[in-house]
């Protein structure tokens, strides 16, 4: 067991983990923090993806040990709490939600290539999205949130 | 008509959209109770074996730790249709990931660690592993004993006792034989399509809680009520002291209709004494929850010279593994095995057969996509031979409004004419395109449900004058949510945000049959039509005694009741109810819907005895660019038109169809469970790849609207046809570049290569 000291979502937070804990567990079982998914073991589905000092991870396959003095970032963040933020009310609209479960990781996933690239074209959404699946929409609707996003919208 | 309505037909967002985009919505694995402990499975490793014994003594050694096995658990059998299933193996294991044992323990390593302590000593079993195999005489059995069915099933139920035959049905009209000997032409292939998963992205998850002789199950599933009933029976308790609470629901596509974990973590919470929670791995979910059911199809068609269909004649065999979960689709697939064609003379048989392997079960479009792959790849073999345009054949045999249809029924309310022509114009049709683009189409049909397909609804006002929705029905991603509250807000004269909703709680909301073969939209909602009309007619009646006018001249409007009769008239609903709850009772509209008599409206029956509503068509187009080199399809466009009565939500419905469309995309071109002597050899998704943002091509969503007049403001269900029929359209595409006919699905480019290189030894090159 370890005392980690994190900064999840601009608070500073310390909680007792195993050294080997995986930094997704740390946040859905320590921190009640459930927005981020498990959809898998193999980092190969993105329900997971959490930001850490501005980049989109699989938190499924980092260490949380290994966060620590970094800033994270997840979905519980996003707005105020309350009130959803540009990028979120844009995902209801056009639709890019339906089960929802692999929302939050794409949230976090848009709002990193956003970031990097405030008006991405379609290919580069598509790109920055590979490593999230989902299963219900199609994708084309979350592209869409994301390509409005770009435009100003 | 869309001017008509104030709600229905327009892009209300969904009320329970915040809640999931951010990170608020709890799943099936975000549920949690004070004191709860983790479940795991042990499972076998051997896909036909008898239990010599097993030793659980060393397990149960460790502090805090509950273990338990077939003896300890409920002796009964159970099943929706056919109950051949108990709670743990009893006697022998029939597929590799059958649950044998399980352990409770604080947490999921310790669980772990007990499971490893358990020792079992197998005697393995001869094995079978393809359909073909097990309906062979002398085939090892699954079963020793076939059955029992439960009732709804046992009329249509007709297994083959001692062998691994557990349902054949066969159905034909005219004089097939003498049919197909007048026939101009006959074709006769055979085809096969792959077992697919259903890949949501949520794994099962249940938490049951068993205290103080009731149990409360928190789990995520398409069917809250037959779960309950289930569970209720199998725990031998009263279904009062079974609740079954759904949690958000992650995605479904079929594979959450039947009880997966939640017998296992009720009876370790009644061991435990403590809430159990159970969270499938996502290697559980391929090797051990369930895929679709594959089927391999031949189809014998007789046709003129003019290209009209006379005759078909159309064999399934069904491999269900080791469960007969298969049984829906191999039902479906006799009235739906036709597709949307007029055939005078036809015959269908279905032969569902137990093999040695996870089973299979509903999938999205459960047993359409399987039969669709057939005909619709057949039709443009027709096509070429006789010279013809593919579109050209379809429009000339396709079901018009008032033929009869493959099961004897009048067709009514049928847009695929328009739903074809609008594809084929979209796709770009017989315009010119480079020599390695190809482009295919298919036309789909699907009948509605029809076993007790019931649905029932509750509205209540609330003090403020808004409304509240109450219903059995899962809401698994489909956008159910946002369309009963926009049924319920036309109705009660409420803007959208004043209606709110609950939905499948056995506790709380009225029954549904649940969420299953795109029947929501149509019975629940309007079960919820009903119930909201039930609950506007209340408040009138106390307005009538408030105001003294009487009911017939009043209104609902704008929050208000009104009267065009007295123009003066304005009183807030708010004021009503304030009446209503103090003074007389509280407003609670009741609707249902589903049963015998619900659509007096038909048209004449030719035959059957029941009829119901509610064909859903749809026609779909590709255009696929193919690398001859290398094998790769590489779709570009895709176009998806779908007679959906009248669009209800159209940011729901467009989002039905892409995503059903995508789902068929990874079904035509590379989603296969593979299966190596009963074992799955690829259970990730590192090696069991679904489609990703980079491969998705454009795609046209298309809604055509031709009133169904039994349903909600014309609605008909959306939610399966679009993953339908991606595989034919796409095979068709192939076929127009590279001269070859793929039969087995998937289309992936060894198969494309395979073909190709065949066909050239066929041609002496
Ligand atoms: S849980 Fe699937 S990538 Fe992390
Ligand atoms: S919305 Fe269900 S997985 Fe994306």
């Amino acid at each position: 067991m370890a005392l980690l000291e994190l900064k999840v979502n601009g608070q500073e937070v310390r909680v007792e983990a195993p050294d080997t804990a995986l930094l997704l567990d740390v946040l859905r079982e320590r921190l009640a923090l459930t927005g981020a998914k498990r959809g898998c073991e193999t980092s190969h589905c993105g329900c997971c993806t959490v930001r850490v000092d501005g980049m989109a991870v699989h938190s499924c396959v980092v260490l949380a040990v290994r966060c620590e003095g970094k800033a994270i970032a997840t979905v519980e963040g996003c707005g105020d709490g309350m009130e959803l933020d540009r990028l979120q009310r844009l995902f209801l609209e056009h639709g890019a939600v339906q089960c929802g479960y692999c929302g939050p990781g794409m949230l976090m996933a848009a709002q990193a290539l956003l970031e990097q690239n405030p008006a991405p074209t379609l290919d580069e959404v598509k790109k920055g999205l590979d490593g999230n699946l989902c299963r219900c929409t199609g994708y084309t609707p979350i592209f869409d949130a994301i390509l409005a996003y770009g435009r100003g919208e | 008509m869309a001017d008509d309505y104030r709600v229905i037909g327009t892009p209300v967002v969904r009320p329970d959209g915040a809640e999931m985009i951010s990170g608020q919505a709890v799943y099936g694995p975000d549920v949690t109770q004070p004191g709860m402990l983790w479940g795991k499975i042990l499972r076998s490793p051997l896909p036909h074996a008898r239990i010599r014994s097993i030793d659980v003594e060393k397990a149960r050694a460790l502090p805090g730790v509950t273990v338990i096995t077939a003896r300890d658990v409920p002796d009964r059998r159970y099943g929706y249709a056919i109950e051949d299933e108990q709670i743990f193996a009893v006697d022998k294991v029939r597929y590799v990931g059958e649950p044998v044992a399980a352990a409770a323990a604080p947490d999921e390593e310790r669980a772990l660690e007990a499971l490893s302590l358990i020792t079992v000593d197998y005697e393995e079993l001869p094995a079978v592993f393809t359909a073909a195999e097990a309906a062979r005489d002398g085939a090892p059995l699954v079963h020793d004993e076939l059955g029992p069915a439960r009732s709804v099933y046992l009329a249509s139920w007709n297994p083959v006792h001692g062998t691994n035959i557990i349902h054949q049905a066969s159905h034909h009209r005219g004089d097939v034989d003498a049919a197909l000997a007048r026939a101009d032409y006959v074709f006769e292939d055979t085809f096969h399509a792959s077992q697919i998963h259903h890949s949501y992205m949520e794994p099962h998850a249940t938490l049951a809680a068993a205290r103080s002789n009731a149990v409360t199950v928190w789990t995520c599933s398409q069917e809250v009520f037959q779960l309950r009933t289930l569970l209720a029976g199998l725990f031998a308790i009263p279904e009062s002291r079974m609740r079954v609470i759904n949690t958000k629901v992650g995605g479904g596509f079929g594979g959450k209709i039947e009880p997966r974990l939640e017998p296992v973590a009720v009876a370790l919470s009644v061991h435990s004494r403590k809430p159990v929670k159970i969270v499938m791995t996502r290697a559980e979910e391929f090797t051990a929850a369930a895929g679709s059911t594959p089927a391999t199809v031949t189809v014998k068609t007789g046709v003129t010279k003019d290209g009209t269909l006379t005759v078909r004649d159309i064999d399934f065999l069904w491999d269900t593994g080791a469960h007969a979960e298969g049984l829906p689709p191999s039902n479906r697939a006799m009235k739906d095995g036709n597709g949307p064609y007029r055939v005078h003379d036809l015959r269908i048989s279905s032969t569902l057969v137990y093999t040695n392997k996870m089973r299979g079960t509903q999938l999205r479009g459960l047993g359409v996509p399987e039969g669709a792959f057939a005909i619709e790849s057949q039709m443009d073999m027709i096509a070429e031979r006789l010279g013809m345009d593919p579109l050209e054949l379809r429009l000339k045999n396709i079901l018009e409004e008032g033929d009869i249809n493959s099961i004897d029924d009048v067709v009514q309310s049928i847009g695929l004419r328009e739903c074809l022509v609008s594809v084929a114009k979209e796709i770009g049709w017989g315009e010119p395109k480079p020599a390695n683009v190809g482009r295919g189409l298919s036309v789909i049909a699907k009948s509605p449900t029809t076993h007790s397909s019931i649905s029932s609804a509750y509205v209540q006002f609330n003090e403020d004058g808004s409304a509240q929705v109450l219903v059995g029905a899962s809401e698994i991603g489909q956008g159910m949510s946002v369309v009963m509250c926009q049924i319920a807000a036309e109705v009660l004269g409420l803007p959208v945000e004043a209606v709110g909703i609950a939905s499948a709680d056995t506790g709380t909301t009225p029954y549904d049959r649940g969420t299953f073969s795109s029947r929501v939209t149509f019975y629940t909602g309007m079960a919820v039509k009903l119930a909201a009309e039930d609950a506007r007619k209340q408040l009138l009646e106390v307005a009538s005694r408030m105001v003294e006018i009487p009911q017939d001249d009043l209104a609902a409007a704008e929050e208000r009741v009104v009267s065009p009769a007295h123009p003066e008239l304005s009183l807030p609903f708010r004021e009503v109810l304030e009446r209503a709850h103090s003074y007389e009772r509280p407003i609670l509209g009741r609707g249902t819907y589903g049963g015998k008599g619900d659509y007096p409206t038909l048209p004449h029956k030719a035959q059957r005895k029941e009829y119901v509503p509610g064909w859903k068509y749809a026609a779909q187009a590709v255009e696929a660019e193919i690398d001859e080199e290398t094998g790769i399809v590489r779709v570009r466009r895709i176009a998806s038109a779908h007679d959906v009565g009248k669009s209800l939500n159209p940011v729901s419905v467009d989002g039905q169809i892409i995503g059903g469309v995508v789902m068929g995309l990874g079904y035509a071109l590379h989603e296969r469970l593979q299966f190596d002597q009963g074992r799955i050899v690829n259970p990730s998704f590192m090696d069991y790849k679904i489609p990703s943002s980079q491969e998705i091509p454009e795609i046209k969503p298309i809604a055509v609207e031709v009133p169904l007049p039994e349903g909600p403001f014309g609605a008909k269900g959306i939610g399966e046809l679009a993953i339908v029929g991606i595989a034919p359209a796409i095979g068709n595409a192939i076929h127009e570049v590279l001269g070859v006919r793929l039969k087995e699905l998937p289309l992936h480019p060894e198969r494309v290569l395979d073909a190709v290189e065949s066909q050239r030894k066929r041609n002496g090159g």
